[in-house]
């Protein structure tokens, strides 16, 4: 096979349900907006035995459904095993290794289980890179304001506060980036590490942001997709993401150390409102979690917080007040003592994320009282607010960084 | 009479003194030996007291859950104080066993015999013990941590219980291996286990059959009502 100029690449697991409409999409996108590109789709699988492999064979796009006035030359199709840990990171790896040997020179890599992409992500994905020279692409979804919480409150606000780029979901799951970026990718000695299992998405924005690669943002509209894993336990989750977050923190803490502003960045496509379904959400279950964890694990959190987060925390929990609030500047050093703590490695890094937990939850709570009435504007604003106190807290940091609790 | 007398004295203190003059020797190598072993156990104690919290080795105590162990145990010292201490006041009895053996007096010889062919068995004991403690700590906080994210009401009950039950397997494991009352060990263990977990199946028979009437549902059918009610997609 010769060079190409644009890749799109598609990891997947067991996704033959999905699958044929994102190759459709894809392949519909590169007609459409990059007809002259020498275009190829992969799918990096990672033993799939539902008849993923099948249905990206039998994904055929139909040129009579979008309206084009230039010969459509039709994408190869590459479907692939990847070598490695089981993982996104894998499945990423082999789409980078395929995009270096090829020499293409713009890639995106969208989630084979994506129900709401049409032939315009690619264009977005992509056309940034390949006409406007950006490196990296970051994913913007319309969310509904109860979506994404973990994002919302830690890796967004951190990696703004750390990096200096506002990038509002460094965790998207679509990227699009360069060719030399993805060569950048393939040097870092990451494959046998958990970036390779579960933590490629932040690893790849983290990694554009800090090397000082040029960043922008697509808006993409809503992201509707296959549920991961409805019995998913949030505490593997939530130590999973973060994890990846801290574990940056300690590779890249010399370039964050001097950040103390943060800067938009480019924005390609047409943001718009649309509606959303409504999310139920249980606030008291929460409160209730939150509320033991202070009782029961505050033993735990000594190991972590200092002295008067600690204080604060418990104080806010077994308040008998309603309604429950958890302000913006004790959850920044909530964040902060935790990655210091992870730092130093106070405790078995899942048993410190997993204490964590009842402390998201009781933020999440807050989050939802706070916001039960507001529209997305408002939510979107004090979603701001808290990036704005992360970074106004960046000294905390610096300082609680490398120090147990108490200052020892 | 008085020659006599006087003949018994001399040779008493003739043997005495020749025996004092061969056991002499001894008796001053027992000295030396245990002035050494106070000087050696002593400079070991200040070594490993500065060089230990350097190594960062309080810092692994901290980790592990040794130091909160120390803390439950009643000592306020440091791991690594705690470390040099155990260490040199065992090097000193090492000394002070030689220091018996330099009597070369049968009883002596049999004592230090004795005590160093039980020693590897209090080795293992006390390994057996701090693995204990260790293994039931970690445990202990994995399962207090599930508890409370699972929103289990007696998380800090189920966590303590796993930490006793884990303790109290070890210990036995330990005395058993010192070979102290083996069979009394063996008995009391399995009546008390025995009676721990008939006592909880009645407990759960009797007071929590709707609770585990729901709970074997929920395995079967899957979660329901207000977990699955909770639609936030925290990523």
């Amino acid at each position: 096979m010769g060079p190409a100029d644009v890749l799109i690449g598609i990891p997947s697991f067991n996704n033959a349900r999905t699958i044929g409409h994102v190759v459709r999409a894809a392949a519909a996108g590169l007609a459409k907006h990059f007809p002259g590109a020498r275009s190829i789709i992969v799918n990096s699988d990672g033993g799939s035995k539902d008849g993923t492999a099948d249905a990206v064979a039998a994904a055929e796009f139909q040129p009579a459904t979008i309206l084009v006035s230039h010969p459509l030359s039709p994408a190869h199709k590459i479907v692939t095993p990847y070598d490695g840990i089981p993982g996104k990171g894998s499945a990423f790896r082999t789409i980078f290794g395929i995009a270096q040997r090829l020499g293409v020179k713009a890639c995106a890599v969208v989630d084979a289980d994506l129900r709401s992409i049409t032939p315009e992500w690619i264009e977005l994905l992509v056309g940034p890179v390949l006409e406007r020279g950006f490196d990296f692409v970051a994913p913007l979804y319309l969310r509904h304001k109860y979506d994404g919480t973990i994002t919302n409150s830690i890796v967004y606000p951190l990696t703004r506060a750390l990096y200096g780029k506002e990038v509002r979901q460094p965790i998207g799951g679509d990227f699009g980036f360069s060719g030399r970026l993805a060569s950048h990718y393939l040097t870092k000695p990451v494959w046998e590490s958990n970036v390779a299992r579960f933590g490629i998405d932040i690893w790849m924005t983290s990694t554009a942001l800090a090397d000082g690669f040029r960043v922008c943002q697509a808006f993409l509209g809503a992201k509707i997709h296959d549920a991961k894993d409805p019995g998913a336990d949030l505490a593997a989750m939530f130590a999973q993401v973060v994890s990846s977050v801290f574990d940056l923190m300690s590779v890249y803490r010399d370039r964050w150390k001097a950040v103390e502003s943060a800067e938009d960045v480019p924005l390609f496509g047409f943001p718009h409102g649309v509606g959303l379904e409504p999310v139920r959400v249980n606030v008291e279950r929460m409160h209730a979690i939150f509320r033991q964890g202070s009782r029961d694990l505050a033993e735990i959190w000594q190991k972590a917080l200092q002295e008067d987060t600690l204080r604060d925390v418990v104080s806010i929990a077994t308040a008998e007040a309603r309604p429950l609030h958890f302000p913006d500047s004790l959850w920044v050093r909530v964040v902060y003592d935790f990655a210091a703590a992870y730092q130093r490695r106070a405790l078995p890094g899942d048993q410190l994320l997993g204490s964590m937990v009842p402390l998201y939850l009781g933020r999440t709570a807050s989050f939802v009282l706070q916001t039960a009435d507001s529209g997305p504007e408002e939510v979107e604003a004090i979603v701001k607010g808290l990036a704005e106190e992360f970074l106004r807290q960046k000294g905390y940091l610096l300082r609680v960084w490398g120090q147990g609790p108490g200052g020892a | 009479m008085w020659e006599f007398l006087s003949d018994v004295i001399r040779k008493t203190l003739t043997g005495f003194g020749e025996r004092m003059a061969a056991f002499g020797p001894n008796i001053l190598a027992m000295i030396v030996i245990l002035l050494a072993g106070i000087l050696i156990a002593g400079a070991l104690h200040f070594v490993l007291k500065r060089l230990l919290p350097r190594l960062g080795f309080d810092r692994f105590a901290q980790r592990l859950g040794l130091s909160l162990i120390l803390q439950k145990g009643g000592v306020r010292r440091p791991g690594s104080a705690a470390l040099a201490a155990v260490l040199s006041w065992g090097l000193l009895a090492v000394f002070v066993l030689l220091a018996i053996g330099a009597l070369n007096l049968q009883f002596a010889m049999d004592l230090v015999s004795a005590t160093l062919s039980y020693l590897p068995q209090v080795f293992i004991a006390g390994a057996l013990l701090l693995l204990g403690a260790l293994v039931s700590a970690f445990l202990r906080r994995s399962v207090l941590i599930a508890a409370v994210n699972a929103g289990l009401p007696s998380a800090r009950l189920l966590a303590g219980g796993i930490h006793t039950a884990l303790m109290v397997l070890f210990a036995a494991m330990a005395l058993e291996h010192l070979g102290v009352g083996r069979q009394v060990i063996l008995v009391s263990f399995t009546i008390l286990f025995g009676g721990v977990v008939f006592a909880l199946s009645l407990a759960f028979g009797l007071a929590g059959r709707e609770l585990a009437r729901e709970f074997l549902g929920r395995l079967v059918r899957g979660p329901d009502g207000e977990e699955k009610r909770d639609e936030l997609r925290h990523i």
